[in-house]
């Protein structure tokens, strides 16, 4: 038997080893492909002898592709920080307290997350231009600033604080936001954590209401700005491939820092039901 | 001046701050906290969902000029081949998301979660990596994959299977599915691992332990105990990847170039919404699209719920 | 993190994750307020989406500019699938909408499709009438930018086509140019020379309809006649299908394609297509891309379909157009005519880009005889020149777009049967499927109520 098991467990390591290096191979390439000349690009099937920074040379002195990162990193912070207060808050509301309304409130947010977005988005442009809003920062924050999937996370999560916690704050005559901001918020700071990588992810990565809303190229965020790239210079595959790999480096990075947070804060919504 | 001190949830003690304002706060609070979320649905929700029923019913050149057509478009709908094209290729898409992605990663989580793995956050950091990059950047990476001759596709195919190196993947109509299916299968299958994974983790040990005694194999166990302690998380996941393969847009549209591709073989529903009210300009056609996705997606999702056999309470 | 901001974490309630996004919100915020988008002062904004042509314009404009004192004119580069989507996108929302406009030929049908009231760009039949211009000019170039007889742009081009050949080939397989006057001359020839998997006589694709259209256009047809009426399946399309299919498919074929880029550089270097459709534009970007072939490349007109037939036809174009927005249009028709018709930048702009303009008088100019290296020596611009007045008319739609998705279509279906059935009932086929996506066409443009 034991020598079985010996064998399953390489068997079974072997292929997870070999699932994974297949798994991380794009990866690779793209990596690979951003130090490559364009000579070589396509001569060498990963790394090439010659490293070469032509890539990202390219990029730069074509487009201020460092002004689409900084717009994509405002939009996406300012996106986490304004839905993290705002479902952070709806989540605390719906966890910790019984108020008339709050049964058809919950069903309406579960009804909004089945509705296909796109649906909305023609009607959203009219009114985000009767308002002004239009090719500006506070039109893409603003119609988004509340995150119904974060505050059922937060709800979740706020469910497994005790409450006798909160009894005790209010003997001492807390208000019920200094309860929010002072107890219950720093002890939901793993599901916070999680949410900032989940709602950081989805701004970064958003691309259709960008390109409906934005016009100025100044204000491109980087899925627009590189699908533009495609548009202009498609054949530049290495400049291109320099511009994929800094748009995605960034998400990379927050995960790497964020992950155990990441993964509790996304199954437990599911998990427990 | 004070109300009873028991309205308030507060730990049982003696002496009490019970002003009126003290209750006041405590008794609009909740109506505060949501506030944000109601004004910000009222304006940003409710008003566009409105207004985009109401669209369905016009044909437009815009917002400036719309005119009334009452239920021609859903007429002209029913029979527009475009949309049966959108509609085929999206329920194709669907259909392999969730028969081949699903298996998969739990097929993967079992193997991870099972003890004989080493480095499992390692590994389980690399299956779920790819799902970080977004579609529109996996997008932009794979369509250079997939280039004939020199892509990483075909020369990975053609070293292990002996494909032809100058197999056409995104130009040809056959293969933009398969394309497009392998590619969300990379995206995806990680991420849905780590949902299987932790509701592996989940399950009682108890009843594996009990199983045991009974006398149940492992093959049994996985069909007595397993499945039916990761359901309701399988039911999540599976709805989730529907509706999600249901609004399929971004990845076929990076990668095909801004186009369906080639006969129309990567047309998704939202890409022709897409097309219709941004490119076309008819946001009354498009709106009555995105009502007909809506509708459906809506019916599957309660299918898929009521023949799994769970239901949505009020969570 | 947790360390060393251990205090400030501590205070911040929601958090080091959170702080962090705070702090970069913040920093980034400030680094674009004091980087903001320099508010440009232009007198007329123009978009195009070819680098060649904006390459070009920035060397026109400033003269434009000296003529003009005090007039700025600020060109943008605009990928050509946004030019469409934002240029609807701003009609729409009446935002930043530009002055002038270079529109693709394809996409300017789209431009057209309400009422003749509502359409963005001016109307500028009068203009070009009174200028002469429209005598002066390919006629047959004003049709694709005309709608219910009124034109709207102007052409940027004539386009006509050509086949580019490999001469060092040729040569050595003993093929005489001259002696291929007709389309079965080529296909015999072809049928000689192909060998399936290395050679192919000519490059055409199998999935879109790219090169399939200037073959229609060469026989007289098209998608849409001059009133609008889709005519995608009339008996001119048929015999063109009927004559392009068995070319990519099936056990005669002498074509293939492959792709663009570095693809069909190394395609054209290693011989495996000997010719290729080559309107003006795309020799320059043969000679761009395949360096090596210097010298060894050359051209002949397109095969007739019969004897003393046409021997050229049109692929691809540009107009532009100004929008109603624009508050000077005296001034941005004058840029218009600047950027298109100043012989001195023409020559110059010809020798950079290959691309005839579409003034006739234009050609006098010694740049068009001027022998090419890379083409073996042959006058590039006086072949081009002579073909050009052969060019066919092309009628556009709003519903161009789809048309030419459907053509696509059909001509995938039509290789398809023919791959598995070969000749057996291949006309029929051939006639049902084209009828099929015309009528969808109809269909679509019956619907539309304008």
């Amino acid at each position: 038997m034991k020598t079985f098991h010996r064998i399953v467990r390489f068997l079974v390591n072997l292929f997870l080893l070999a699932f994974a290096a297949l798994t991380l191979t794009p990866m690779v390439w793209l990596l690979a492909a951003t130090l490559k000349s364009p000579d070589d690009l396509f001569s060498y099937t990963f790394f090439a002898p010659r490293l070469s920074t032509y890539n990202f040379r390219d990029l730069f002195s074509t487009v201020p592709f460092h002004r689409y990162m900084i717009n994509s990193i405002f939009v996406a912070s300012t996106m986490v920080i304004v839905q993290l207060f705002f479902s952070s808050l709806a989540g605390f509301a719906l966890a910790k307290y019984d108020f008339k309304g709050k049964k058809p409130i919950m069903i309406l947010m579960l009804s909004t997350m089945m509705l296909p977005s796109q649906v909305l988005m023609a009607p959203l442009y009219e009114l985000i231009y009767r308002m002004g809003l239009v090719d500006s920062y506070a039109g893409l924050v603003v119609p988004g600033a509340v995150s119904v999937f974060g505050i059922f996370l937060f709800r979740q999560s706020i469910l497994q604080v005790p409450d006798e916690l909160l009894h005790a704050a209010r003997i001492d005559g807390c208000s019920e936001f200094r309860i929010y901001w002072d107890i219950v918020m720093p002890v939901s700071r793993p599901m916070i954590g999680a949410f900032c990588l989940i709602s950081f992810m989805g701004t970064w990565n958003s691309f259709l209401w960008p390109q409906i809303i934005l016009h100025k190229t100044e204000r491109f965020t980087l899925p627009i700005a590189l699908n533009q790239l495609v548009g202009l210079y498609q054949q530049q595959y290495g400049t291109l491939m320099a511009g994929t790999l800094l748009s995605v480096l960034p998400v990379i990075i927050l995960f790497m820092l964020l992950q155990k947070e990441f993964i509790a804060g996304l199954t437990a919504g599911a998990v427990k039901g | 001046m004070a109300t009873r001190p028991t309205d308030i949830p507060m730990a049982p003690t003696q002496a009490v701050r019970t002003s009126r304002w003290f209750v006041l706060q405590y008794k609009m609070a909740p109506y505060l906290f949501v506030s944000p979320f109601l004004i910000l649905f009222a304006i940003f929700g409710a008003y566009p969902i409105v207004k985009s029923l109401i669209l369905a019913f016009y044909a437009t050149n815009g917002p400036k000029s719309a005119v009334f057509v009452g239920v021609q478009n859903f007429i002209f709908l029913f029979s527009d081949r475009d949309f049966h094209k959108a509609v085929w290729n999206t329920a194709v898409f669907a259909f392999w998301s969730v028969f081949l992605q699903l298996p998969l990663s739990l097929g993967l989580a079992l193997l991870l979660n099972s003890r004989w793995v080493r480095g499992r956050e390692i590994l389980r950091l690399a299956f779920f990596s790819p799902n970080l990059l977004g579609q529109v950047f996996v997008g932009v990476l794979f369509s250079v994959l997939f280039i004939p001759q020199y892509g990483l596709v075909n020369r990975f195919l053609h070293f292990i299977a002996g494909v032809p190196l100058d197999t056409k993947w995104l130009a040809n109509p056959n293969l933009v599915m398969p394309a497009l299916v392998l590619t969300s299968l990379w995206m995806y299958v990680g991420f849905n691992m780590i949902y299987f994974l932790a509701a592996l983790q989940a399950v009682d040990k108890d009843l594996y332990e009990a199983a045991t005694v009974d006398g149940a194999n492992a093959w049994h166990q996985f069909w007595a105990v397993t499945l039916p302690g990761i359901k309701p998380v399988a039911v999540f996941v599976l709805v989730m990847s529907t509706i999600g393969s249901f609004q399929l847009f971004e990845l076929p549209w990076i990668m095909l170039n801004n186009s369906a591709g080639p006969d129309q073989a990567g047309l998704t529903i939202v890409m022709y919404l897409y097309q219709t009210g941004f490119v076309t300009g008819d946001l009354g056609y498009a709106s009555t699209v995105g009502w007909t996705l809506a509708l459906g997606v809506l019916m599957i999702s309660l299918f898929q719920m009521r023949v799994t056999g769970a239901w949505k309470g009020g969570d | 993190m947790y360390h060393a901001s251990g205090v400030v974490t501590m205070r911040f309630p929601y958090g080091p994750a959170a702080l962090s996004m705070l702090v970069l919100s913040i920093l980034s915020a400030v680094w674009l307020a004091f980087n903001p988008i320099p508010p440009k002062k232009a007198t007329l904004v123009m978009w195009t989406f070819a680098k060649t042509h904006y390459d070009a314009y920035k060397q026109a404009i400033p003269s434009f500019e000296a003529k003009h004192p005090g007039v700025k004119v600020d060109l943008q580069l605009v990928s050509w699938q946004a030019v469409t989507s934002r240029l609807q996108a701003a009609f729409l929302s009446d935002l930043d909408v530009p002055d002038l406009v270079e529109v693709e030929i394809s996409a300017a049908g789209s431009f057209f499709r309400g009422p003749l009231k509502d359409v963005g760009f001016r109307d500028l039949t009068d203009r070009i009438k009174q200028s002469g211009l429209y005598d002066r000019m390919v006629q047959a170039r004003f049709a694709p930018y005309t709608s219910r007889g009124r034109i709207f742009g102007l052409p940027h081009d004539v386009h006509p086509v050509m086949i580019a050949y490999r001469r060092d080939i040729f040569d050595q397989l003993g093929i005489d140019v001259r002696k291929i006057q007709t389309w079965d001359d080529f296909i015999a020839v072809g049928r000689k020379v192909t060998i399936p998997g290395k050679r192919y006589m000519l490059e055409l694709p199998d999935s879109e309809s790219s090169r399939f259209e200037p073959l229609l256009y060469q026989r007289g047809g098209g998608l849409f006649d001059p009133q609008g009426n889709c005519i995608m399946d009339n008996e001119i399309a048929v015999q063109t299908m009927l004559f392009y299919v068995p070319l990519v498919a099936g056990p005669n074929r002498i074509a293939s394609d492959l792709g663009g880029g570095q693809i069909f550089t190394r395609a054209v270097e290693d011989g495996y297509f000997l010719c290729m459709i080559t309107p003006d534009w795309r020799s320059k970007i043969i000679e761009v891309d395949v360096p090596k072939m210097r010298g060894k490349m050359a051209l002949m007109p397109l095969p007739a379909v019969y004897p003393g037939g046409r021997r050229t036809s049109t692929w691809g174009g540009t107009m532009i157009g100004i929008t109603k927005h624009c508050k000077y249009p005296d001034l941005a028709w004058e840029l218009a005519l600047h950027l298109y018709l100043n012989k001195d930048d023409l020559a110059q702009r010809f020798r950079d880009t290959n691309i005839l303009p579409p003034a006739k008088d234009a050609w006098d100019h010694p740049a068009y005889d001027e022998p090419r290296p890379y083409w073996s020596n042959q006058p590039l611009g006086r072949l081009y020149a002579q073909l050009a007045p052969d060019v066919p008319f092309q009628y556009t739609s709003p519903f161009i777009g789809t048309a030419k998705g459907k053509l696509s279509e059909a001509l995938v279906a039509c290789v398809q049967y023919y791959k598995q059935n070969g000749d057996k009932g291949f006309e029929e086929f051939v006639r049902r499927r084209l009828k099929q996506s015309a009528d969808e066409v109809r269909r679509l443009m019956r619907r539309n109520p304008y």
